[in-house]
């Protein structure tokens, strides 16, 4: 029973405390507009509603021009009207003119709107910039640095050699060729050329992968740190922290015995990259050999030309050995030709390129 | 402790930090790049004439030399450098070679040769260099038979160079059994024919009084398989290339059997039989004659072909209401389809490889050759035109070739070879006209 009592009550409290204080928890009333409304005596209102007259008084307020009525100096005032009259014939009764605006709307319909776009393109090279830009900034960059600058250059050495290169062509075109039409059909005669093309290409700026991080070597002696330790022979810790720094320190400077150098810029090996993929030539190869990967190593000559006789196949994968054989062979014959003249690469930096790992992995130019 | 072992570590991180840059600078190890991009060219070489080393081989050994340099030229992956840009020769086959002079003119291999006749024997021996590397690639090989067959010879050298250069199997000492054709489209006369891969040595088979259909040869490349009209119905036989004698497989009467092919064992015939207005699937062991049929649907199915390891059939169909290409189980049963292109497949013939399936597409009022993987993936078309038929695989699986007739009255039918990447497209000469190709296996 008594719990009927506490939920009316309850009940009751929520209500009456809604009914007081709903308000607040009421979301935002919706938007509405408001007018600001001021307050005015009569004797405002009535200065509003004479400020409204006003302009009929002033007018009535003008004609008192009392000067009219005083002639006393009418040979003076005299003079100064007629200067007065003069100047008004000139512009108010000019409006003649109006007959002029109806011929021009004749004209432009004729030849005015066709001839004023071109006309205003000329104006800009004799006036100033200002007015060019804004009327036609697309359209004049466009045409004039392609047709300009070419024809005006090329037609005076290469119109006499022109009609020598027809000639060339046309005994080419003879029999052969043309009865043999089919030869249209291949299709890869075109991705050969491409595939050409692309190693052709220049050396791009970035490289294709980023360099691999340089391996630390686990073990290397360091002799002549591990004596300052000594000094603190006596303790253990001291000598455990001396010899974690000598380890820590033989492995960053290494001292070769060949001329080391800064590392090869990215260029530079893109550019070595690009010598090798140049005389890379894949077309000779089985399918199972265009499978196969090859890592192969080689030991450089100071003038940059590869030592033969260190070409060596270090791995291969994803075909037989007989496909690696090939693929290797192919890898060989790239290095030691288009390094007959030396590969273009740093003297300075010799002993970073003294021994070269290439890994050929022709699955970009495998045919599919 | 714990105060040292903080000094320790701060010691240590000081350390790796001074030393970072010097261990980034210094270069551990050889210098690694990757090349992924190459260039596809034909690979020069040279061929100079080889040396006869009797006084009746003179000519033998110019002619040998040409058919090599003709041969590797042919494939489309090989470049012959003239004799004219030669700058020393080779007098003697076993004298050291002057790599610097053939560096000079860019020759990347170098075969040389020499050649022995007495009699009616002919001995030929040659050699390959890797010009650039300095070195010879394989060791010398030599070839004995008679004068008659000096163009084997020859293309045995150019089998074995091919392959020690591509890695994979040469096709040249190979033969090709086809239709010739003569007279205009409504009145043609047919016979077989069988010459060598390069349209040399051409001779008939058969006689043109009836007309012959679809020859293949048999795995040892002895036997011959074709239809004939000779009884007025088509009917199969098979054909001794070596006794120019032939025998009918026998076949119910009523019954049409045609587009035979043999198993890789060669004791078995897969072949079409239309019966009562249906087309589907049978196989005949040669020698007893018992057939089995593979296909028991109301559509068409011919134009089968065995995979390599007889285990396998692919074959076209229009059960699915356009002609594609399907793969059954040599013993029939359910079969998959491989083909799912527009336009119609047919002919299908599996690759000697059995990575690949070339097939005749007409798609948009064209021929095509082409070839797909075993799945159907990876579908190419190396040829168009106004038709194309027929393809066979060359022995190595690189080469194929087919029969491309000319539009018009006028139109011929003639042989053409392309490889399977679509490259070197060329025709091969023969004396008439020619269709229905069918390849043979490399000769013993």
């Amino acid at each position: 029973m008594d719990a009927g009592y506490y939920i009316s009550g309850a009940g009751h409290l929520g209500l009456i405390g809604w009914l007081l204080f709903g308000g607040v928890f009421r979301p935002d009333p919706p938007p509405f507009e408001t007018q600001e409304v001021s307050i005015i005596s009569g004797a405002e209102f009535d200065a509003i509603l004479a400020a409204q007259r006003a302009p009929d008084q002033a007018t009535d307020v003008a004609q008192p021009t009392a000067p009219e009525i005083t002639p006393d100096a009418p040979e003076v005032a005299a003079a100064p009207d007629e200067m007065i009259e003069q100047p008004q014939p000139v512009q108010t009764e000019t409006p003649p003119p109006d007959p002029a605006p109806e011929e021009v709307q004749e004209t432009p319909p004729a030849e005015a709107e066709v001839t004023d776009a071109a006309p205003i393109t000329p104006e800009p090279p004799s006036d100033v910039a200002v007015l060019a830009p804004e009327v036609a900034p697309t359209p004049v960059p466009r045409e004039a640095p392609r047709v300009a600058p070419e024809p005006v250059a090329q037609p005076d050495p290469e119109a006499t050699p022109d009609p020598v290169e027809q000639e060339a062509v046309t005994p080419d075109a003879e029999g052969e060729t043309s009865t043999q039409e089919p030869q249209e059909a291949t299709a890869p005669e075109e991705a050969t050329t491409e595939i050409v093309t692309e190693a052709t290409e220049a050396p791009r700026a970035a490289p294709n992968q980023s360099p691999r991080p340089p391996s630390r070597r686990p073990e290397a002696p360091a002799p002549q740190v591990a004596e300052t330790p000594s000094e603190n022979a006596n303790d253990t810790d001291a000598a455990a922290i001396a010899a974690a720094v000598a380890a820590a320190q033989s492995s960053a400077p290494d001292a070769p015995s060949a001329p080391s150098g800064p590392p090869l810029s990215a260029g530079e090996k893109e550019s070595l990259r690009v010598a090798v993929s140049s005389c890379w030539n894949v077309g000779s190869l089985s399918s199972d050999a265009l499978q196969t990967t090859v890592i192969v190593t080689v030991s450089m000559n100071q003038d940059g030309t590869p030592i033969v006789g260190t070409i060596q196949l270090a791995s291969s994968s994803g075909g037989s050995d007989a496909a690696a054989r090939q693929a290797f062979e192919a890898a060989r014959r790239a290095i030691i030709r288009c390094g007959a003249k030396g590969y273009q690469l740093p003297a300075d930096k010799f002993g970073q390129w003294q021994n070269i790992e290439m890994t050929f992995n022709p699955e970009r130019m495998r045919v599919k | 402790m714990s105060i040292r072992l903080l000094i320790m570590g701060l010691a240590l991180a000081c350390v790796a930090i001074m030393g970072g840059p010097n261990a980034a600078q210094a270069q551990q190890g050889p210098l690694r790049i990757e090349i992924t991009e190459g260039v596809i060219e034909p690979l020069p070489f040279a061929v100079p004439s080889f040396q006869p080393e009797s006084g009746a081989a003179g000519q033998m050994a110019v002619d040998l030399a040409r058919v090599v340099s003709e041969d590797l030229t042919g494939t489309g992956l090989f470049r012959e450098i003239p004799a004219s840009a030669f700058i020393s020769t080779v007098s003697d086959f076993n004298a050291p070679i002057q790599y610097a002079d053939w560096k000079a003119i860019n020759a990347q291999a170098l075969v040389t040769g020499a050649v022995n006749v007495s009699g009616n024997s002919l001995n030929v021996k040659f050699r390959l260099y890797d010009v650039f590397s300095g070195a010879e690639l394989g060791s010398g090989l030599q070839f004995s038979g008679t004068v008659d067959g000096w163009r084997r010879m020859a293309h045995k050298v150019a089998d074995a160079v091919y392959s020690r250069i591509t890695g994979e199997g040469g096709y040249f000492d190979s033969r090709v059994v086809y239709v010739s054709e003569t007279g205009p489209k409504d009145n043609r006369s047919k016979r077989l024919a069988i010459m060598d891969y390069d349209g040399a040595n051409v001779q008939y088979l058969t006689d043109s009084s009836s007309i012959v259909l679809a020859p293949r040869f048999s795995p040892t490349g002895d036997r011959v398989l074709y239809t004939s009209y000779e009884s007025g119905f088509p009917r199969i036989y098979v054909l001794d290339i070596g006794s120019v004698s032939r025998r009918v497989l026998e076949s119910a009467e009523g019954t049409m059997s045609f587009a035979p092919r043999f198993s890789p064992s060669g004791e078995t015939v897969v072949y079409s039989l239309a019966q009562g207005g249906n087309t589907d699937i049978y196989t005949m062991d040669i020698g007893s004659g018992q057939s089995v049929r593979l296909t028991n649907t109301p559509s068409i199915e011919t134009a089968p072909s065995f995979s390599p390891d007889g285990s396998r059939i692919v074959f076209e169909s229009d059960r699915s209401g356009t002609q594609q290409l399907y793969i059954m189980p040599v013993t029939g049963g359910e079969a998959t389809r491989i083909s799912f292109g527009s336009g119609r497949y047919g002919t299908p013939v599996w690759s000697p490889r059995g990575d690949l399936v070339a097939f005749t597409k007409q798609n948009a009022g064209r021929f095509h050759i082409g070839v797909m993987r075993l799945d159907g993936s990876e579908e190419r078309l190396l040829t168009a035109s106004f038709l194309d038929e027929g393809p066979t695989w060359a022995p190595n699986g690189r080469v194929i070739m087919f029969a491309r007739e000319t539009q018009g009255a006028g139109g011929s039918s003639s042989l053409f070879s392309v490889d399977i990447s679509g490259r070197n497209l060329k025709k091969v000469p023969t004396p008439e006209g020619g269709s229905d190709p069918s390849w043979s296996p490399l000769q013993k």
